[in-house]
């Protein structure tokens, strides 16, 4: 049988930002919040299924995710969009990881589980901390090439990937060598479950692993792993003396033009 | 003393590393304020009297254009023999590429796209950003040196460079070994028309409230006649009215012109956030509960188009 070509899609369970809620301290309440996957992830994942369907015969697609017991559920989805397996890393040890120490922790999955793997493909950006920073942290740790803002493949061959990456400045036509990694900027549509692969996603089994079952270095995961700290957080407000005009407030308008130094009446 | 590094003009992107070069020489006059330059020659580079204590000129005639794979190498290997407390790259979509190869390659921590910057009374970098979709702010450190922080463009106002004499020029040539490289740049097209946010003093923009991209062209003609740059919510170049280079807020950009004027936009925080340093906000939507009419200066409940219309009428070109 030929050697498949895998794959792998990381993907996040984020709080909905759109729907957050305050406590009365202007902290953010955290309980009840919806988790949904990043919608950005949902792209990668689209990509990964759109390779296998139209571009590669052999290809398998694995699904990892790093975080708590309840990502379990966005990893099912993640098979039901299409994914063959799951993996969760989920550890204490995890938690309080910032972006370095993230990419470290799924560099080592990676290497200890699926180092045969021919492509990544991760969300541009998660929705909650839009650091946009994981994958090319990653990236380096595995010493491969990535791509971001893959708008289109070009091309994929079993040695390379020709993609066009377009940015808001730029775009151009990359090639790398494979193993690679690509970034996926938000499709704004995406697909759905299959009623197949929605059944088959209540079957089959995540696979969980912690700290020890990819031989993660505990100094660097998780808090300990992480150089940067939250010194405070604050609700982002700025407040102005808000005026509401009812009428006449074409004239209103048209003064605060003239006065920043705009048109001619 | 405290040595700040600035990687500037990466892409050909003056601007952002000028607001980042200018708001340290303001800022902090006790630092030692260097930058490193991308170049394919040794020619006298206009950052050389900028008021700069070091500018390093990184040279080689693969820096043409931006390389993920190219560049990255080059600026780990230069902070790795010129070391600085602190390093600031301007989150340019080419800035916030490079800077979390570099950071990963150091193991060094990371504050990603900051509006804020300050230094403590122990000379750490506070870096501030928001977080959450733009609704909350958070103040953020790092444990390890260099300290980077990639800075949203807009967001420190430029005002002027401190011009002090006797800037030290290095040049420095980094070897690549283009047999090694595993990528190669087919094409590069730098998009034409880019957004000059920085110098627009008025800004003009539509949401979802326009109903229609037929309703978001009046955005364009008011600003023909006002010189006004046009802008645009999340939500409106979604929806396809707009391109993605006038969008504002989060994974947009920050803005900070004298007056900006929100035609149908809600206010998403993420917009908020990228409007927050404006001087006077005004809003028009029909809602009156719109976030955005809570936090502007004036607030006009009233038909964004039929406002809009009105207003292009009002002015000659």
């Amino acid at each position: 049988m030929d050697k498949k070509f895998k794959i792998l899609v990381f993907i996040k369970q984020v709080p909905d930002t759109d729907d957050i809620k305050w406590t009365e301290n202007n902290t953010i309440q955290r309980e009840g919040l919806d988790s949904i996957i990043n919608p950005y992830d949902l792209s990668a994942i689209q990509t990964a299924v759109e390779i296998k369907k139209y571009r590669v015969k052999n290809a398998e697609i694995i699904a990892a995710s790093m975080g708590p017991a309840q990502a379990e559920e966005a990893l099912k989805q993640a098979i039901a969009l299409g994914a063959d397996r799951a993996f969760l890393l989920c550890d204490r040890k995890f938690s309080g990881s910032d972006t370095l120490a993230t990419a470290y922790t799924l560099s080592r999955f990676v290497k200890e589980k699926e180092p045969d793997f021919n492509l990544i493909i991760c969300g541009q950006q998660a929705i909650d901390g839009d650091t946009a920073q994981t994958p090319a942290s990653m990236a380096e740790k595995l010493n491969i090439p990535h791509i971001n803002g893959c708008k289109s493949i070009e091309e994929l061959t079993d040695n390379s990937i020709t993609a066009i990456s377009e940015t808001k400045t730029s775009i151009s036509k990359i090639k790398a060598e494979l193993p690679a990694l690509l970034t996926i900027d938000a499709k704004g549509t995406y697909i759905q479950p299959r009623i197949n692969d929605y059944i088959r996603s209540q079957d089959t089994k995540i696979i969980t692993l912690t700290s020890g079952d990819i031989s993660a270095d505990k100094e660097r995961t998780g808090y300990a792993g992480s150089p940067t700290y939250v010194k405070k957080a604050y609700r982002a407000m700025k407040q102005r003396k808000n005026t509401i005009i009812e009428e006449n407030y074409i004239e209103a308008i048209k003064n605060e033009i003239t006065s920043a130094g705009g048109g001619q009446t | 003393m405290t040595r700040i590094l600035v990687f500037a003009e990466i892409s050909g992107d003056k601007e952002p590393s000028d607001e980042i070069i200018s708001y340290c020489m303001k800022n902090f006059q006790n630092a030692e304020i260097n930058a490193a330059v991308f170049t394919t020659n040794n020619d006298t580079h206009r950052l050389s009297a900028t008021g700069l204590d070091n500018l390093y000129l990184l040279i080689n005639e693969n820096f043409l254009n931006y390389s993920t794979e190219i560049y990255k190498k080059a600026a780990v290997d230069f902070l790795k023999t010129h070391e600085h407390d602190i390093v600031l790259i301007p989150a340019t979509p080419s800035g916030r590429d490079l800077a979390p190869g570099i950071a990963s390659a150091l193991n060094a921590g990371l504050t990603a796209d900051c509006t804020e910057i300050s230094l403590d009374e122990d000379n750490l970098l506070n870096a501030t950003r928001p977080t959450y979709g733009g609704k909350l702010m958070a103040t953020i450190l790092s444990k390890t040196t260099p300290q980077f922080a990639t800075i949203r463009p807009g967001a420190l106002k430029f005002s002027g460079f401190s011009g002090k004499e006797n800037t030290k020029i290095t040049e420095i040539y980094p070897e690549i070994d283009c047999s090694k490289l595993k990528t190669s740049i087919i094409s590069y097209t730098k998009k034409q028309n880019i957004t000059d946010w920085a110098n627009a003093q008025i800004i003009v923009a539509g949401g979802r409230g326009l109903g229609s991209k037929e309703n978001f062209d009046l955005i364009y003609k008011l600003c023909e006649k006002i010189d006004a740059q046009p802008a645009a919510s999340r939500c409106a170049v979604e929806l396809g009215w707009a391109d993605a280079a006038i969008q504002i807020g989060q994974t947009g950009s920050s803005v900070s012109p004298k007056l900006y004027i929100a035609f149908g936009i809600s206010g998403a925080m993420q917009h908020i956030v990228g409007i927050e340093n404006a001087d006077r906000i005004i809003a028009v939507n029909t809602d009156r509960n719109a976030p955005i009419m809570k936090i502007s200066d004036v607030s006009i409940p009233a038909d964004a188009v039929t406002v809009l219309k009105t207003l292009i009428n009002e002015f000659y070109v």
